[in-house]
């Protein structure tokens, strides 16, 4: 009997509470993307970063100053050095007419948007009738934010030559040789500058990686506010899920 | 692939219940003889329809996604052709043949589409899916290979596309897609022919094939997606409006002059020269608009996320030929709302319901058109979209109302009333048990032992129950004097849980060090338990976890000594825990889970347990300390996991032989036949593919290596999987009760009868037969050690001297065809059609039929 008013508490009470408050960590988290985003009209913000050499890679190969326009990098003035041929050095840019677009923060960005207009949807006096129908709002929600926040956590792998034939290498201005391959993604809260450089060795082709990476502070936020809405949102389908069995 | 000899019958014992279908999208092919519908479990639900009556009965169900099935379309412009493609939330689409249910064609693709539509593209033989989704691109994809062909990229704003509409401009040669963001941004493609031909050329001309293998971590699947030859395809023209998060958008057929875009909030027309607003309306209260389309120039019908119709006629302004077209709206000017298609007293759906629009084809001079409707309970409907002519309009603008009238469907069905109406209703495994005062309980978990030819079943009461499965099998399937006898075949029965049996291990089963008469079950009780099979006993009750047990699994064998007398159990409160089976005690609890445990993966020369969880944390266990080693997430965690598989490969593989197949390194997986399971619970098309045919390859290897390192396990996994009788559990809800897959071996079936058969002969019987002179004796001992791959024709000529004992296995076997084979040759056979099938994919069932004609597809 308790069980079954504790169960008609979730439903009714816990349910829409947990929603509330979701919903203004989800805002938040919105609020914290450099881009327009549910609503925050504000006007994308411009940062400029230097960024610091990863491991395996010394500060001579990889020079990278980047400058960050919302989800996109419109200026960067990037200078390589190849092993083999210690004497050249490759110099590039990329310039605010073309610049190189970060898909992975808008796709991020796309996804928490449909999270917070699944909460939206269900209006404010809305009273549940059944678990299931919690745990089917609660699963599009939680999908939303897994599919939002692995974008920025886990960057798709690419073949070389996929990288190659990029739109993003092509805004590069002077174009780099045809051994090199450069690419910019997001990594945690990190955003990082490899370069690939394309040799043959016995006939197979293989390729030296060198990285470059600064920490955007945006993105930490960003992360961990996406990190308590997934817990936040387990936690209710959990309770829910429980509660439902020992009815 | 000359592997494939083994034919294996699934025969699926569905029980009384039918299972969970909670339909996210809705299919009804153009034809109107088949209506697909696709759940949020993964399954695909196949409909026979009545061409005239549109009458539904469920034919099959295709198990292969993994994930919700978020649209589903045609792969042909031919109104008779059998293909449909399907897509899902994880990004897997699948080419299915209507009529055998097979899957011609698979892929997973990082690109989720949430929308696709079939078109008939110039310059082109067959249609293209033009696709939209979680991405930023435009995707044109070949139905049937499943490739991209080509990709529109945006030069202006690009973001995701929520709405695309492809059409053929009258009096025009191209095709333009037409598109809207989700920031509201229109965009047109004029497609050149060049395009079209894309695709027809075929080889040499798809993009992401024949890469050098190498791999970077990036991102921007713009540029993954071009074809390398060429430069990306941009928009013509470009324009902001102010739909944001649009569902749907439609151009008007009849004059290609007005546009239709639904969002949540509200519906608007559009002119399509300029894009301007022609009117508005919004949802009604606690409604959501999902979706619409137009039924002439000047109606519309909209439906919304309560499962709603709403038919509306267009003010004036909004009507193409209309003189007032494109003048400004006045307030009188809004679309009136003429009727309402609504389910009367309607039980409250846990989901939005999945509605499409139906254009029937003209039959006898009339052409109808239907509003479809899947819901959460799997019921589906249908409205006839009522015909109003202008007068009646008139006449019911006239009429005062409060509300505008409601109509009722047309037709209802679901796959609970087809199960009801069955007679006699669909046999479950354990029948027998069920009396009239007590019908029966739920089956929630099975196991199936094949040495012993026992199985197990655990029921939502606790109770555990075990029982012959040929006897079992015999008395739903067969008809016969076994049917009057009393408490036949006897059961035994295992009582220890309080409330539903999540699972049951046979440990033995999957490695042989463990005693062959311990089984260990999960419950909702949160114990894991562990039984003597011999006796009937409870040994010892775990109690560690502190959420119902969820699943059971075995650690590999080379772990260390302590490990090795492990099971290893899942708890709903996300922990895992090890479970000593001799000393009776929990080993290790790895409990910090913050989200539900997905994966247990193994380096068991490390010492480690890797467990991965549903936000893609993966966390390391030391095993014999209990300690966390470390959390990892993001990318380090995927190459963990990944890691896990490749030391196991590397390990075991060393030695094993390098067949046709799969080489040495899958010899170290574990058995075939768990993987099969496996992926079967898991849905996992590709899994299931994999492991029939890696069972096959592995049947055959042995007979070759016999002498191999590990031939105690491999004897034991060809004893396995030799048996000419499996039986799985098959559940594709966690809610649901379990059904059964019974899988007919019949190569193994004759082996097994032969070496009976031959046993039981005195010298003398077999000197009379012929069979005592060397050459006889040979194809004998070949027959029964070897599945080579003209086995089944050798059988076959056996078949005719062991006619006695064969001729009776035939006509059981015949008996049981009845509800497998049969049934999807002969589609019209009255009695068969109500029969659900699991399909042949779920065996890998190929090469030849059971006549040894060739099979179809």
């Amino acid at each position: 009997m308790n069980l079954q008013v504790e169960f008609e508490w979730i439903l009714h009470e816990e349910v829409q509470a947990v929603l509330k408050q979701l919903h203004t960590i989800l805002i938040e988290c919105a609020w914290r993307f450099p881009v327009p985003l549910c609503g925050n009209d504000i006007s994308p913000k411009h940062e400029k970063y230097v960024m610091s050499v990863s491991a395996h890679t010394t500060p001579e190969q990889v020079k990278c100053v980047v400058a960050l326009t919302g989800d996109s990098i419109t200026h960067a003035d990037i200078s390589l050095k190849v092993q083999k041929q210690p004497n050249v050095i490759y110099r590039t840019s990329i310039q605010a007419e073309n610049p190189w677009k970060l898909q992975q923060v808008q796709d991020a960005g796309n996804h928490l948007q449909q999270a917070i207009l699944h909460i939206e949807n269900v209006d404010k006096d809305y009273v549940f009738r059944s678990s299931e129908e919690v745990l089917h709002m609660l699963g599009k929600v939680l999908g939303c934010l897994q599919r939002g926040r692995s974008s920025l956590i886990v960057p798709r792998k690419k073949t070389i030559d996929d990288l190659m034939n990029s739109r993003n290498m092509k805004s590069l201005v002077p174009n780099l040789p045809e051994n090199l391959a450069v690419s910019f993604y997001i990594q945690s809260h990190k955003l990082i500058f490899a370069v690939y450089h394309v040799g043959s060795a016995h006939g197979t082709m293989k390729f030296d990686t060198f990285q470059a990476e600064c920490s955007l502070p945006w993105l930490s936020e960003v992360l961990v506010l996406f990190t308590v809405g997934l817990q936040m949102c387990q936690q209710l389908k959990d309770k829910d899920k429980v509660a439902e069995l020992l009815v | 692939m000359a592997a494939s000899t083994n034919l294996v019958i699934p025969v699926v014992l569905w029980g009384k219940t039918a299972p969970t279908h909670c339909i996210s999208s809705i299919y009804l092919t153009r034809d109107q003889k088949n209506l697909v519908t696709g759940c949020y479990d993964g399954q695909i639900c196949l409909w026979q329809v009545d061409p005239d009556t549109l009458k539904m009965t469920p034919r099959c169900l295709l198990v292969g996604h993994t994930a919700p099935v978020l649209c589903l379309c045609r792969a042909s412009i031919l109104a008779d052709n059998n293909y449909i493609v399907s897509s899902s939330e994880s990004g897997e689409m699948c080419t299915w043949d209507l009529v055998d249910g097979k899957c011609r064609e698979a892929t997973k693709q990082p690109y989720v589409h949430t929308n696709m539509q079939a078109y008939h593209m110039a310059g082109t033989d067959d249609v293209r899916l033009f696709c939209n989704g979680y991405y930023a691109e435009v995707l044109i994809m070949d139905p049937f290979s499943l490739e991209l062909l080509f990709t529109l990229s945006s030069r202006v704003n690009p973001d995701w596309i929520s709405a695309l509409h492809v059409l053929r401009p009258a009096k025009r040669k191209d095709d333009v897609v037409l598109a809207l963001t989700t920031t509201g941004t229109i965009k047109v493609w004029t497609l050149s022919s060049a395009l079209g031909a894309i695709g027809s050329l075929q080889d040499g001309l798809t993009p992401g094939k024949g890469g050098s293998g190498a791999t970077s971590p990036t991102h921007s699947p713009s540029s993954a997606l071009q074809s390398p030859s060429s430069e990306p395809c941009y928009e013509n023209e470009s324009k902001q409006i102010r739909c944001l998060n649009a569902l749907t958008m439609t151009c008007c057929s009849c004059n290609q002059r007005t546009v239709l875009i639904v969002c949540s909030k509200y519906w608007q027309i559009f002119d399509a020269g300029d894009f301007s607003v022609l009117c508005s309306v919004h949802a009604p209260q606690a409604e959501r608009w999902m979706g619409g389309d137009f039924l002439s120039a000047d109606r519309v019908l909209i439906w919304s996320d309560e499962g709603k119709g709403y038919l509306y006629q267009l003010p004036a302004n909004c009507i193409a030929d209309h003189k007032d077209f494109h003048a400004k709206a006045t307030d009188a000017d809004n679309p009136f709302l003429y009727c309402i298609l609504a389910v009367p007293s309607e039980k409250p759906l846990s989901c939005p319901p999945a509605m499409q629009f139906f254009h029937g084809t003209p039959r006898q001079g009339k052409s109808q058109k239907y509003l479809l409707r899947g819901d959460s309970d799997g019921n589906v409907i249908y409205w006839i979209v009522p015909d109003v002519t202008d007068g009646q309009l008139a006449q019911i603008r006239q009429e005062e109302f409060v509300k505008p009238p409601g109509l009722a469907p047309n037709y209802n069905t679901s796959l609970t009333k087809a199960w009801s109406e069955m007679k006699p209703p669909p046999v479950g495994i354990l029948d027998q048990l069920d009396t009239p005062e007590c019908p029966g309980v739920k089956l929630t978990a099975s196991i199936f032992l094949p040495q012993q030819g026992r199985l197990v079943c655990g029921r939502e009461d606790g109770s555990i129950v075990i029982v012959p499965a040929v006897q079992s099998i015999m008395l739903q399937l067969l008809h016969g004097r076994h049917q009057q006898y009393d408490d036949w075949p006897p059961h035994q029965l295992l009582l220890g849980h309080s409330g539903r049996v999540n699972c049951l291990l046979y440990p033995h089963n999957i490695h042989p060090h463990y005693e062959p008469s311990q089984l260990v079950s999960g419950g909702v009780d949160f114990a894991v338990c562990l039984w003597d099979l011999n006796t009937g006993s409870l040994l010892h009750r775990f109690c560690v976890h502190a959420g119902e047990v969820t699943q059971l699994l075995v650690p590999p064998s080379d772990c260390s000594p302590r490990i090795q007398k492990c099971i290893c159990s899942v708890g709903s409160d996300h922990s895992v825990a090890l479970l000593g089976l001799t000393e009776r005690k929990c080993v290790v609890l790895a409990s910090r889970h913050l989200f539900p445990v997905v994966t247990i993966k193994w380096r068991p020369l490390d010492d480690f347990m890797v467990v991965g969880c549903s936000d893609g944390s993966v966390y390391v266990w030391q095993m014999e300390t209990g300690h966390l080693d470390r959390v990892l997430h993001g990318i380090t965690a995927e190459e963990v996991l990944c890691a896990c598989d490749d030391t196991i490969a590397g390990v075991s593989g060393v030695g094993g032989g390098s067949g046709g197949l799969g080489g040495g390194g899958e010899m170290g997986l574990a058995n075939p036949a768990i993987h099969l399971l496996r992926g079967l619970r898991h849905r996992n098309l590709s899994a299931i593919r994999h492991a029939t045919i890696r069972g096959l390859h592995q049947l055959q290897q042995l007979h070759h290596d016999g002498e191999h390192g590990e031939s105690a396990e491999m004897a034991f996994l060809r004893k396995n999987h030799a048996s000419p009788l499996m039986v799985q559990g098959l559940r594709t809800n966690p809610r649901d009760p379990e059904a059964h897959v019974l899988f007919f071996d019949i190569e193994a079936l004759a082996v097994q009868l032969l070496s009976e058969e031959y046993s039981t002969m005195s010298p003398g019987t077999l000197e009379a037969q012929g069979l005592i002179n060397q050459s006889v004796y040979m194809k004998v001992v070949a027959l029964t050690q070897s599945a080579s791959p003209d086995a089944h024709k050798k059988i076959a000529d056996f078949f005719g001297r062991v006619k006695d004992k064969a001729g009776d296995m035939e006509r059981i076997l015949k008996e049981k065809d009845r509800h497998g084979l049969l049934a999807k040759m002969k589609e019209g056979a009255e009695n068969v059609q109500t029969k659900l099938q699991a399909k042949a994919e779920i065996v890998g069932l190929k090469g030849t039929g059971p006549d040894g004609s060739p099979r179809k597809g």
